[in-house]
């Protein structure tokens, strides 16, 4: 296979990567957590800055 | 007549009185009432009660042991029957256990990972590969033992049923968790990793390379992770001595170019070697003034040059030798960082589980170690991934880094620089009332230091001479399910703190039997750990000593979750909705707390209380608790138990808020403790607002911290940053392709893509 056509193909099925702290550490992807790890991931909320929120 | 019977696999055999009358006569004999004649004729009535009831059918096994049950009550043998009866339940879970492991070892064996929860319940093990299933095998196949084996019974129930959550329970009869290794000893002088004998480093390319071997090494003696309390302190050894080999070779290169001499070097070693004797110094990043006089000096004398000119030739030699110790000191801490996240461990299944602390060494050396590993971490892996290992850790200090006056202020605000982009370093708070207790200048082994995700050492009941971190670290910890214990009180509070009391004795009466499993184990069980002195006073052991004094400095820690929705079951709502609730929450943590220092006195022993991470026990609790309670609002209506004292994940608060409430849990958790704050990618990336983050914390007196804010990756395009929906840089979505003239702009655009990103 030449570069070129490696290339026309490049990033199909390819996800992006995402990291997460999981406790006071990161993992790798978040593909590799446990089901409940991930929900709790998804529930998070950001934090404001401004002092009265 | 009964001739045969049938057993639970469902064969038929034939039957045999003998066998009966045996059982019976066991029973007998540990219950210490009856003989072999009463046994024969308990035995004969059995016989007799299933004639009347079998005369073709031929009899069930368990119909068979009901009727002995029966008979021995019958003939007035009750303690007897009652061994009986216990007998068969312990056979039964025997069998049940079993079963269980070998459907566990099919899962392991034919499901994948992303499909099986079970095999993710660790994130860093690879329930994919050979090694990792075997691993996984392993550990189900030492977990129906030991529970079957070394377990109480009431210990057994209250883990199978979870009330408790013993950790790393594959691991209780073998190790221990954790330890915080004094790199500077074990390089002093040479080691053996168990495999091989390595000689005293001698550059920081070898200081940085055996470093990642030792973690490598003790990993294999313990289940948890491994830390290096002094980074920056044992680093800066090595880059002195790539220094003054530097010097040395940068010296007689420009002796010889400026005088035009062949080869100077036995000259140079000379009056090096004669400088260093009259001074007592060595060249350094920041030579004194008497020794560059001295140097100088000789110079002139030995070469006939004036001055001015030997001033200049010092001058040019230690200019180039500082770059060139720069340069290798860069390379040695990436090489470390690299080696870190690609180095095997545990039979392949992992890389180490490592933890390196820095930032309060402000010699010159040890700064140009931090601030070229910091560099290293921001640059990231080959294509740029964010390295997952080691976790950084940047101890904060007043006098030392914190104040812009610091010495070390400019690599503070380079940590925030790199924790912006890479999420490390995390932040240790030195000035928090509980770590500067024990803190003295100049005794890096009293700076409070971190393992793995919160773990720390400090105190010592045990030996109160030694409040040091190096040379120790956790035994075993076991967690308590609090939301539970608040459910099944009903909202009394008295009945509340009763259930916590017995809870918390029998937790510690459990991690006391654990312990008596490690304390008989011996030097030649831990060749690394124990065998190099790694562990506090191992060098003292003798082979045939056990481990119980030495391991005596470790801590036993009794961890807990779920303090969130333990208030919401007790008082209706959390800590993070009223401040009446905060003081609720700190009066639950304090008395825990009070425990544990109580029971460290009584025993001589250092039990101390933890904040559980809970990676994998999140989501086992609530599942249990949602089957016996159903849906509890704010309670067991979501996936997870909030992660120790943590207010909720999904409460909204203020960076500040959340922190102010927090920090008292810090000084109550002196096994360990962690806060973080979630900020959108915009204010991450804002050194000045990152920068007010990490000193509210320290103001509050949080004890280790860090700040959360999301870092993805195109793999195709290389792009580090936030990405939604749509890569920023490439224009691509999740799964698609890009086409070859797009990559090709990105190529002349962004020179640092790698050719083959993406094709792995």
């Amino acid at each position: 296979m030449t570069v070129k056509t490696m290339s026309e193909k490049m990033g199909q099925g390819v996800g992006f990567e995402r990291i997460r702290r999981i406790t006071g550490y990161l993992v790798g992807t978040m593909d590799k957590w446990n089901d409940a790890k991930r929900a709790e991931e998804r529930d998070r909320v950001k934090h404001s800055t401004k002092n009265d929120a | 007549m009964i001739h045969s019977i049938i057993k639970r696999d469902g064969r038929v055999v034939l039957y045999e009185q003998g066998k009966i009358a045996a059982a019976i006569l066991k029973a007998m004999e540990v219950s210490g009432e009856g003989n072999a004649a009463d046994a024969a004729r308990v035995a004969n009535d059995v016989q007799l009660a299933l004639e009347s009831r079998f005369t073709t059918d031929s009899p069930h096994i368990e119909v068979i042991q009901d009727a002995v049950e029966q008979q021995l009550m019958n003939h007035g043998f009750n303690a007897a029957a009652k061994a009986y009866i216990l007998y068969r339940a312990n056979r039964t879970r025997a069998r049940e256990a079993s079963t269980s492991l070998m459907k566990t070892i099919d899962e392991i064996t034919n499901i994948d990972a992303r499909i099986s929860d079970m095999k993710r319940d660790n994130a860093n093990i690879d329930g994919n590969t050979a090694m990792g299933s075997m691993l996984q095998i392993g550990a189900a196949g030492a977990k129906a033992y030991n529970e079957m084996y070394l377990l109480r019974p009431e210990h057994a129930k209250a883990y199978r049923e979870g009330d408790i959550h013993i950790h790393d329970f594959d691991f209780y009869s073998l190790t221990t968790t954790c330890c915080q290794i004094d790199i500077l000893k074990l390089f002093h002088g040479g080691f053996s990793t168990g495999h091989g004998y390595l000689r005293e480093p001698q550059s920081i390319q070898s200081y940085a390379a055996l470093a990642a071997i030792a973690i490598q090494s003790n990993q294999n003696d313990q289940h948890g992770g491994q830390s290096i309390p002094n980074f920056d302190y044992a680093m800066a050894e090595g880059v002195a001595k790539t220094y003054r080999k530097a010097f040395s070779r940068r010296l007689r290169d420009v002796v010889e170019d400026y005088l035009d001499l062949p080869d100077e070097s036995e000259q140079i070693s000379a009056i090096l070697a004669q400088v260093e004797e009259t001074t007592g110094e060595t060249a350094k990043l920041e030579s004194s003034k008497a020794y560059t006089d001295c140097l100088v000096k000789a110079l002139c004398e030995k070469y006939s040059v004036d001055n001015a000119t030997a001033v200049k030739l010092v001058e040019r030699a230690a200019k180039r030798s500082a770059q060139k110790t720069d340069r290798d000191t860069k390379q040695a801490m990436e090489g470390f960082v690299h080696n870190l996240n690609t180095m095997h461990s545990r039979a392949g299944a992992q890389t180490p589980f490592s933890s390196i602390n820095y930032g309060t060494d402000t010699s010159p050396e040890g700064r140009m170690a931090i601030r070229n590993i910091l560099l290293a971490l921001e640059a990231g892996l080959g294509h740029g991934e964010t390295c997952i290992f080691p976790i950084h850790i940047f101890k904060v200090k007043e006098g030392v880094n914190y104040n812009e006056t610091d010495i070390n202020y400019d690599l503070f605000r380079l940590s925030m620089r790199v924790s912006a982009k890479r999420l490390f370093p995390n932040y240790t708070f030195l000035d928090s009332p509980y770590n500067l207790q024990y803190y003295v200048p100049g005794r890096p082994e009293t700076e409070i230091a971190t393992m793995g995700c919160r773990t720390r050492v400090m105190g010592n009941v045990y030996d109160p001479t030694r409040q040091i971190a190096y040379g120790r670290g956790n035994l075993s910890f076991t967690s308590i399910n609090l939301p539970r214990l608040a459910i099944e009180s009903n909202g009394d509070e008295k009945v509340f703190y009763e259930k916590l009391q017995a809870m918390l004795e029998l937790v510690a009466q459990q991690m006391l039997d654990r312990f008596e499993i490690q304390a008989n184990k011996h030097i030649y069980n831990y060749p690394f750990l124990m065998g190099q002195g790694v562990w506090l006073d191992a060098d003292n052991l003798s082979m045939d000593e056990d481990l119980r004094e030495v391991l005596k400095h470790g801590t036993l820690s009794i961890g807990f979750i779920g303090l969130a929705e333990t208030l919401t079951a007790l008082y209706g709502q959390h800590h993070g909705q009223s401040e009446e609730l905060q003081k609720k929450g700190l009066e639950i943590v304090g008395f825990m707390r009070e425990y544990c220092d109580k029971k460290s006195q009584a025993m001589k022993m250092n039990f101390t209380l933890l904040g559980t991470p809970a990676e994998g026990l999140s989501g086992r609790f609530i599942r249990l608790d949602k089957k016996r309670y159903g849906k509890i609002a704010g309670v067991t209506d979501r996936e997870y138990y909030t992660n120790s004292f943590h207010i909720p994940v999904w409460h909204p608060i203020s960076v500040y808020d959340k922190i102010r409430l927090e920090a008292p849990y810090h000084a109550l958790c002196n096994a360990g403790h962690i806060s973080y704050v979630e900020l959108d990618g915009d204010v991450a990336h804002n050194v000045e607002a990152f920068e007010a983050v990490v000193r509210c914390m320290h103001d509050a007196g949080i004890g280790y911290g860090s700040i959360n804010h999301p870092v993805d990756r195109d793999p195709i395009c290389g792009y580090v940053g936030i990405i939604g929906d749509v890569c920023p840089r490439c224009g691509r979505r999740e799964g698609e392709q890009i086409d070859p003239e797009t990559v090709d702009q990105l190529k002349r655009k962004y020179p640092e893509m790698p050719a083959f990103q993406g094709i792995r």
